[in-house]
């Protein structure tokens, strides 16, 4: 199934490789919705497969989503690579994976900056939560962008994204991050429910976050397009 | 230019139209928060009423009977007394599970089972002693609970301020009453009670109660005169107040050595009290009728603090023992007790009492006139615990007898209510007649009614009550009846009371929010003229930045979370969360920008470190290093900052002698010179802060000074990215909200936090040795709003000066508007969050944590407002000059 995705992939690409990558709507919508589908099949193995839960094992849940959720978006997003000509595949996947961890770095400095607790009851916990959201925001980044700084630049600090695969990343990822810093608001309040301790709503604030970037992507794929049709006209 | 059109036209100096404009919104503020705070924080009119012993003709209940043992002084005034001697024994917040058993809890805890001589006593059957549990009112502060266990009534929050002056009871209170009927009253311990009661003692041992880290000058003082003093005849009640636990709890927190020492000490000491008291409890002796109550005033936090309405502030304890044999026992009607094995496998049994009962209780007991405005009842298992044994002897302890003996004291006890209920209800006819705001019509009419129902049952009730013997037997649920329906009385006038003793004027409170309201509408209009002057109209000008825009999300989100009281718990956390996020933004900016990484980064690692800081502050110090190099390096490392600080000064000093030195033009410059005036200042005021403020200061001045700098610096980097297109109001609203975000930050990581338990009383006693009113609180405002009010509104021209101390001279003039603009700002974001706090306190104002949270907080937020506008208002004054 994935050779058979490979190959238009690579056709559609080479098409529109020459000012700006750009994928048609159905492209777009297909890998969200692996991604999609990745996320919630390591819900369903989590729940189903070992019964544990992100309310009552944390730490083991957010391990297993991410270790399901990073090898369908590496894979994915590396089909996508911006060097199409001077890298490989596989250097692409193994950017990806690189930028896992330093990824993971990131989440973990800022969540502390901005009060997740600290400890060694908490450490697994923030290891696999940092390691989720480089998932969803550094290793797409690092598979297709590679070390191209003025893409970093141009995705995270500025927000300028001009083709589609942009939008796939940068929607998605902004959304995650702003989802998860709306996640943390119901962390003080006296409900005394389990969800409400580091980093389970911040997860679920991330992962909804996700979801509406990938949706808002989409969105932006289809306008794009008919715009473009009106352009033509 | 219209700027300058403009900044002469609307006065002959900059100077003064600042200040008028400061002025008018401190004025507003002011007049607002008067008014508010007179409509919320609630207020009782004292009576100038005192009961007398005459008055009790005028009562329905008939005189009271003679003594059938013939009266030693002739008189018998309102109740029958129930004992001779009276030995209170108060122990400042003595927490509920210090008391009793740790079998009552669902888990045993280090301080519990501390009291092993109140349990003895408590279980053994012959004695009659009894272990209560106390519900005090809130506020549960020392000064607002001894005046409530002494007149007997709901003193309101607003005598909290009067906790630091202590003014002398003028309220009739139990002590008057005992003076007045000739009973000699021996006093040592906490001299709080000597402020409150200036004449009233025969003799008296006050110790100063307000050195709170001293632990044992008070009880030692109390130690070495309560067992002589038990030995002496020439005092009819003796008051013994020991502070030690609320001391050990202050510093060290419930669950430390020092506290269950503490407890330890006490153990020791009740034992021996209770010893001499045995030893002369014979007939004819010394203590022949002695009541002993050992009692909290109020509880405590596990962490020391109280003040509050939560469960663990309220509930105290009250030991009573009578050292007259066997008491009766109470139908268990009246007698909601519960009892329990202790873990000697003794049976304690429990009773519950409301602090607002004890003096009336004590009045019937001792015999005296209920104190005028009491609004208690009198309790009936700590009455049948000593009047139970009035001609004990007489009778044989048969069952039928025993009968009997219930029957009379059923009968004592509805004769005792009888007055009490009349006191009550005259109390509250004449608090309606004489005060302000009385109690509502409807409210007294329910209450007239239900006292009218009691009385006519009286009434038809004192015809059968005259016989005698069996014939009698049918009056034993008429007796009940009776009881019931004055005590049900006396618990919906204690329930009208506590509503209307915290009920708030609406209206009052509506149209300071309003004022408020308006204050906030002046502001922004202000704001908007001043950006819209400063705006050149020839270009085309965006005056919304993304800048603009997350201030305003920040600076709502920020005052919307005070509208919860979990937020307002955790609000050191959430103001960090907000600097964090807003912090990153700007690391993002920088990144974009590339510019000023470096400090843009070091300002995200300030955040996280006052991140931590914050926390530890909120624990309280917990027990020292063992290690002793530790401990040396603990004492020296605030020396490092403190070297810092000072190279930091001598460096902006020099700096500026430098330049004026090699060019006089320079001092010209209006920003050159409001640099160095800030610099001044602040350096007069942090030296101050940090000696107050202890070995934290250093690094919190250090901290406040890097942020500070940092946001400036900052700054530079919109204002060189955007140049002059965008308005003052884009240009400094995300280094203003910046600037007050890291303020509040600071006076969470100096330890602080919104309670009058966070207060430092220790820093009112730097330099001062003894207690005086107005330098301590003078210090202790200091203290308090130090970091995070003072330092950051006399800075904040550091702000808008930093760019012109390096660049071309602008024009003063613009720079002037530039500062009025920040100061704007400044109060706006003060102003909201604390619209915000009004607003949260008017909607939560029936909630249980209303006097231990929003008040405090509201409180807080308003003094931290009016000072602000004042300081906005000198510093105006201060740097507004044209050169």
């Amino acid at each position: 199934m994935k050779n058979k995705k490979k190959g238009h992939n690579i056709k559609d690409i080479t098409r529109g490789d020459a000012v700006v990558q750009n994928l048609s709507p159905s492209k777009v919508l297909l890998s969200h919705l692996i991604c999609g589908i990745g996320l919630a099949s390591s819900f369903w193995l989590a729940i189903n497969i070992y019964s544990i839960n992100l309310i009552d094992n944390p730490a083991s849940t957010l391990r297993l989503i991410w270790l399901i959720e990073v090898p369908v978006v590496v894979l994915l997003y590396s089909l996508f690579r911006k060097d199409m000509n001077q890298s490989s595949y596989l250097k692409a996947v193994a950017r990806g994976l690189l930028g896992l961890p330093v990824g993971a770095v990131v989440h973990a400095l800022g969540a502390i900056v901005l009060g997740a607790p600290v400890g060694t009851q908490y450490f697994l916990r923030t290891l696999n939560w940092s390691l989720l959201m480089s998932t969803f925001t550094f290793v797409p980044a690092a598979s297709v962008y590679g070390s191209s700084w003025v893409d970093w630049h141009r995705i995270f600090a500025q927000t300028k994204p001009i083709g589609s695969i942009d939008y796939m990343i940068c929607l998605p990822a902004h959304g995650a991050v702003i989802g998860g810093w709306f996640g943390a608001w119901p962390m003080p309040l006296d409900w005394e429910r389990t969800w409400q301790e580091w980093p389970i709503c911040v997860t679920y604030g991330a992962i909804i976050g996700y979801l509406v970037g990938m949706l808002a992507s989409f969105c932006s794929a289809v306008f794009r397009v008919s715009s473009q049709h009106v352009k033509g006209d | 230019m219209a700027v300058t059109e403009w900044w002469k036209n609307t006065s002959c100096g900059g100077r003064r139209s600042a200040f008028m404009v400061f002025f008018l919104v401190l004025l507003l503020h002011c007049i607002a928060i008067l008014l508010f705070t007179s409509g919320f924080l609630l207020t009782r009119t004292e009576l100038p009423h005192h009961s007398q012993c005459s008055d009790v003709s005028q009562s329905p209940c008939g005189l009271p009977d003679r003594s059938p043992q013939g009266d030693h002084d002739g008189v018998t005034c309102w109740t029958k007394p129930a004992v001779d001697r009276l030995v209170i024994i108060v122990l400042d917040a003595l927490r509920f599970d210090f008391v009793a058993p740790s079998t009552f809890f669902e888990e045993k805890k280090p301080w519990m089972d501390k009291l092993q001589v109140l349990h003895k006593f408590a279980s053994e059957s012959e004695s009659a002693a009894r272990i209560f549990k106390a519900i005090a009112d809130p506020p549960t502060t020392s000064l607002q609970r001894l005046k409530g266990l002494t007149t007997g009534g709901l003193p309101t929050f607003i005598d909290i301020g009067n906790s630091f002056g202590a003014p002398a009871i003028v309220e009739d209170n139990l002590i008057h009453q005992l003076v007045q009927n000739g009973k000699r009253v021996v006093m040592m311990g906490d001299d709080t009670w000597t402020q409150l009661f200036p004449h009233h003692f025969n003799k008296s041992y006050p110790y100063p109660s307000f050195n709170v880290k001293d632990l044992d000058t008070v009880d030692n003082g109390c130690i070495s005169h309560l067992i002589p003093t038990l030995y002496d005849d020439d005092w009819d009640v003796l008051i013994a107040h020991f502070l030690g636990v609320d001391h050990a709890g202050h510093i060290f927190g419930v669950d430390s050595v020092q506290m269950i020492e503490k407890l330890q000490q006490y153990n020791e000491q009740l034992e021996k009290v209770v010893e001499v008291l045995q030893s002369q409890a014979g007939r004819g002796s010394l203590h022949e009728n002695t009541l002993l109550l050992v009692m909290g005033d109020h509880g405590q936090t596990i962490n020391g603090d109280h003040g509050g309405g939560s469960a663990e502030e309220v509930d105290t304890s009250i030991f009573a023992m009578s050292l007259r044999k066997p008491s009766i026992t109470v139908p268990p009607e009246f007698d909601a007790s519960s009892c329990k094995l202790d873990l000697d496998g003794r049976e304690v049994c429990i009773s519950s009492i409301e602090q607002l009962d004890f003096a009336a209780t004590v009045s019937a007991l001792l015999g005296i006139p209920f104190p005028y405005g009491s609004i208690g009842r009198v309790n009936p298992m700590l009455y049948a615990l000593v009047a139970g044994t009035w001609n004990l002897e007489d009778y044989d302890m048969s069952s039928s007898q025993s009968q009997l003996k219930l029957e009379e004291w059923m009968h004592n006890y509805a004769k005792v209510l009888c007055i009490n209920s009349w006191q009550v209800k005259k109390y509250i006819d004449v608090y309606t007649a004489s005060s302000v705001i009385g109690f509502s019509v409807d409210d007294l009419k329910h209450v007239a009614d239900m006292y009218a129902q009691a009385v006519n049952w009286s009434d038809s009730l004192h015809d059968v009550a005259s016989c005698k013997d069996e014939a009698c037997r049918t009056s034993f649920d008429a007796l009940k009846k009776q009881i019931d329906l004055y005590s049900n009385f006396l618990a919906s006038v204690a329930e009208l009371a506590r509503t209307k003793f915290t009920e708030f004027n609406l209206r009052m409170m509506g149209i300071g929010f309003g004022i408020l309201l308006i204050s906030i509408f002046i502001h922004v209009l202000v704001i908007k003229r001043v950006d819209d002057i400063t705006v050149f109209p020839s270009r085309e000008t965006s005056s919304v930045s993304f800048g603009l825009i997350v201030s305003c999300t920040i600076v709502t989100a920020r005052a919307c979370s005070f509208l919860s009281n979990s937020y307002i718990l955790e609000e050191g956390k959430m103001t960090n969360f907000l600097l964090a996020s807003i912090g990153m933004l700007g690391l993002r900016h920088s990144i974009m920008t590339k510019k000023m990484i470096f400090e843009a980064t070091a300002f995200v690692f300030l955040i996280s470190i006052l991140r931590f800081t914050i926390e530890l502050g909120l624990s309280k110090p917990q027990e020292v290093l063992d290690f002793h190099s530790w401990m040396y390096v603990a004492d020296l490392m605030p020396i490092v900052p403190l070297i810092i600080l000072a190279c930091l000064l001598y460096k902006s000093i020099a700096c500026s002698s430098f330049l004026q030195f090699f060019e006089e033009v320079e001092i010209s410059k209006w920003g050159e010179m409001a640099v160095m005036k800030a610099v001044a200042i602040l350096s007069v005021w942090s030296s101050t802060l940090m000696i107050l403020s202890g070995k934290q200061g250093p690094w919190i001045a250090l901290a406040s000074v890097v942020g500070g700098w940092l946001i400036s610096r900052l700054k530079g980097l919109e204002q060189d990215n955007k140049n002059a297109t965008t308005g003052l109001l884009a240009l400094y609203s995300s280094p203003v909200t910046q600037w007050s975000l890291l303020a509040s930050c600071l006076f969470f990581c100096s330890g602080h936090w919104c309670a009058f338990d966070g207060l430092r009383y220790a820093a009112a006693f730097v330099g001062f040795d003894e207690f005086t009113i107005i330098p301590q609180a003078i210090l202790l405002t200091i203290e308090t709003y130090g970091f995070s009010h003072i330092l950051p509104t006399l800075g904040l021209p550091i702000l808008v000066a930093y760019k012109y101390s390096s660049n071309e001279a602008k024009q003063t003039r613009q720079s002037l508007i530039q500062l009025f603009q920040v100061y704007l700002i400044y109060g706006l974001i003060m102003a909201v969050t604390t619209t915000f706090t009004v607003l949260c306190v008017i909607i939560q104002k029936r909630h249980l944590m209303v006097w231990g949270l929003f008040a405090p907080k509201f409180v807080f937020d308003v003094v931290g407002l009016i000072l602000t506008d004042a300081l906005i208002c000198v510093s105006s004054v201060f740097y507004f000059i044209q050169t």
